[in-house]
């Protein structure tokens, strides 16, 4: 039995479709991230599991039970939200025991869900602080606190993180994923941020504009993204699109690039048999910055490589790895190399072209050619 | 050289500050003066009125203007002081205050955090009615009390109160709840919280500024009204205000400007104690939300 189950779900609001058909299964115990750029649907999509929102079209299931006309209270789940929307005029133990008291638990039931929470999320010695005497962190602890007093069988984050400093989000995420490793509860996670819905997610789900373009765990998502949206989306720096053109050359298929320099033949992975009918037509090839680097003298010769020089336009160093823009195509291509290879801008280097992760999409339709 | 400039900003500074407080203490003398006549010429005796100059010290000072304003002294033709005026006005303006303000609340409440179709409509509608003068509505609600049985009752002049300050109060509120974000009132109906318990547990216990503010305002207002009170009150219960405008204008005998100014000062009390309990919130919730907490 899945946790939760949204089918053919429609979200409008007068005329205009938010969410056109949404179709999700979410298992037991799993942690899913909805991930999207802003103004896609996320937040809706919450609220209609939630049910602050109305569903317009669709059936919502929670633990298996229809829940389209049940009141949020009903629905056995709890969120968190991004402002933390914590009580202001009442200190943490009230605000994590409000549900608790107006759902008329014991005074016994209290004390030892506060006593579990407090110590789970260790802050034991905040219990009597007002919300205004908190640091950022803390609330968002304290927010957290209150989801899991009640116990539910589905936790609402409606990016819990996006109030913080980077540093604090960092331990935030990690400590996000403890306590999901911990209490096993079924998590739905709205991000906009794809780092956070790599790190955190069991599977992913990409939305754009009211669609669910893609879900996947994070590996097949960002090594098999189903269209140029998801490819580019997922991943920073993110992946490099190059128009070019199939043709084939020696019985294989593949396409050429010019650096400026001159031009260059890249075969296509054998396994990509929609390239065929394609021959001579206009496709848009996908590489990731990270299967661009510089030839590592140690290591053998890799059969789904090529060697390539390019000429350098802009360096920017990160610190694990140095950023080179080269151009390729007319378009800016960004490479991943080792800082030891000290490249220098309009400097002309050796990189070596990992093809073996090559995608393809269809420049009109914008879905992966496979 | 940053040091010689560094004293002398110091310098520009403080003669900044002496200008600034020397006009204050003007002002706030300017302001003090008409009181200080009154509460002055209030403990002296009439013989030292019209002897002395007003702005003068009392060389003896006497009560006897205070209790014969506040017991015995004539508004119209009834000779028993402020004193029956005084509980008439307490007793229509302490429940037209608390309603006009839990109406208020009420209506902020539901126009921000329950937005329905045409919530904001209904709004400006209601601001309107911060702008109807008194005297519009003079004929429209005196028909009204008339078909409710109100006429000439303290229920009735409660009735009008409230009717002309929920504008006002509602305004109030609506303001001040604006900045509550949505997201508390989604996580209290998650938690299980219904549309009442919400106001009461969650809401009402976030809006003491504001309240502060509604109160003031609005027993200012109903305290010191004198046209609804002298249309729409029974003959005997007149409220303070047209009790104070007889009795300074009944013409036996000498004017005992004495008497007046402690019947004006007895009839200013109520508010003055307002502002000086709450006062200091009125500042703040006036700006707050203004400012984010
Ligand atoms: N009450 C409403 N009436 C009309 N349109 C609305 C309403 N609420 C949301 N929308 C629209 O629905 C779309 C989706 O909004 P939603 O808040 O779900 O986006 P989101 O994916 O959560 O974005 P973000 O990452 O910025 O939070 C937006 O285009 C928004 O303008
Ligand atoms: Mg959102």
């Amino acid at each position: 039995m899945g946790a939760l189950s949204i089918r053919n779900v429609v979200k409008r609001y007068g005329s205009v479709t938010i969410l056109k058909s949404i179709n999700l299964e979410v298992r037991d115990g799993e942690f899913v991230i909805l991930v999207g750029p802003s103004g896609c649907g996320k937040s809706t999509l919450l609220n209609m599991i939630a049910g602050l929102d109305t569903v317009s079209e669709g059936e919502i299931a929670i633990g298996g039970r229809v829940v389209n006309n049940l009141p949020p209270k009903d629905r056995d789940i709890a969120m968190v939200f991004q402002s933390y929307a914590l009580y202001p005029t009442m200190n943490v133990r009230e605000n994590i025991l409000f549900g608790l008291r107006i759902r008329k638990a014991t005074a016994q039931e209290m004390e030892g869900a506060l006593a579990r929470v407090a110590k789970t999320l260790q802050m034991e010695h905040l219990l009597d602080r007002k919300p205004s005497q908190l640091s950022g962190g803390q609330r968002q602890r304290v927010a957290m606190g209150r989801a899991l007093a009640r116990d539910p069988a589905l936790f609402l984050f409606d990016e819990p993180l996006s109030n913080l400093d980077a540093k604090l989000r960092v331990d935030m995420r990690t400590e996000i994923k403890l306590l999901h490793d911990r209490v096993k509860t079924t998590i739905v996670y709205v991000t906009h941020d794809q780092i956070e819905a790599m790190t955190l997610g069991d599977r992913i789900v990409v939305m754009k504009e009211g669609e669910v373009r893609q879900v996947g765990t994070p590996q097949e998502v960002y090594d098999d993204p189903a269209d140029l949206f998801v490819a580019g989306f997922i991943g920073s720096p993110s992946m490099n699109f190059i128009r070019c053109t199939v043709e084939s050359r020696n019985g294989r298929l593949g396409v050429s690039l010019h650096d400026g320099a001159g031009t260059f033949f890249v075969p296509a992975p054998p396994s990509i048999t929609g390239l065929g009918e394609r021959a001579g037509k206009e496709v848009i090839l996908g590489i990731r910055p990270e299967q661009i680097t510089d030839k590592d003298p140690y290591a053998g010769a890799n059969p789904h490589s090529i060697e390539q020089s390019a000429r350098i336009e802009v360096v920017q160093p990160t610190g694990p790895d140095t950023l080179v823009l080269i151009r390729l195509n007319g378009t800016p291509v960004t490479c991943r190399v080792h800082p030891g290879a000290s490249p220098k801008a309009s400097q002309t280097m050796g990189l070596s072209f990992d093809l073996s992760k090559l995608v393809f999409f269809d420049p009109q339709t914008e879905k992966r050619i496979r | 050289m940053a040091e010689f400039a560094r004293a002398e900003s110091a310098g520009g500074r403080a003669f900044g500050r002496l200008i600034v407080y020397g006009l204050l203490v003007l002002v706030a003398i300017y302001y003090l003066m008409p009181l200080f006549v009154m509460l002055t010429t209030s403990v002296k005796s009439l013989e030292e009125i019209r002897a002395g100059n007003l702005v003068a010290l009392p060389t003896s000072i006497t009560f006897d203007a205070w209790s014969k304003a506040w017991g015995t002294a004539c508004t119209g033709a009834d000779c028993s002081g402020l004193k029956g005026n005084f509980w008439a006005s307490m007793s229509f303006v302490l429940p037209a205050v608390v309603i006009s303000t839990l109406i208020g609340a009420f209506n902020g409440y539901v126009l921000t955090l329950w937005r329905f179709k045409g919530s904001d409509i209904l709004f400006t509608t209601m601001l309107v009615g911060c702008f109807i003068p008194f005297q519009v509505v003079l004929l429209p609600m005196a028909q009204t009390l008339g078909w409710l049985g109100l006429a000439n009752t303290t229920p009735g002049l409660v009735f009008v109160h409230v009717v002309y300050g929920l504008a006002f109060t509602t305004l109030f509120f609506r303001n001040f709840y604006v900045s509550v974000p949505e997201e508390m009132v989604k996580a209290a109906r998650i938690d299980g919280a219904g549309f009442f318990t919400i106001f009461w547990r969650i809401i009402l216990p976030l809006s003491p500024p504001i309240i502060v503010v509604c109160v003031i305002w609005q027993f200012t207002q109903i305290w010191n009204d004198f046209l609804f009170g002298v249309v729409f009150s029974g003959g005997e219960r007149q409220p303070i205000t047209v009790a104070l405008n007889n009795l300074v204008n009944t013409s036996t005998g000498v004017k005992e400007y004495n008497v007046d100014m402690a019947a004006a000062i007895i009839a200013a009390l109520p508010t003055l104690f307002v502002y000086v309990v709450a006062g200091k919130y009125f500042v703040r919730g006036l700006t707050a939300g203004s400012v984010k907490g």
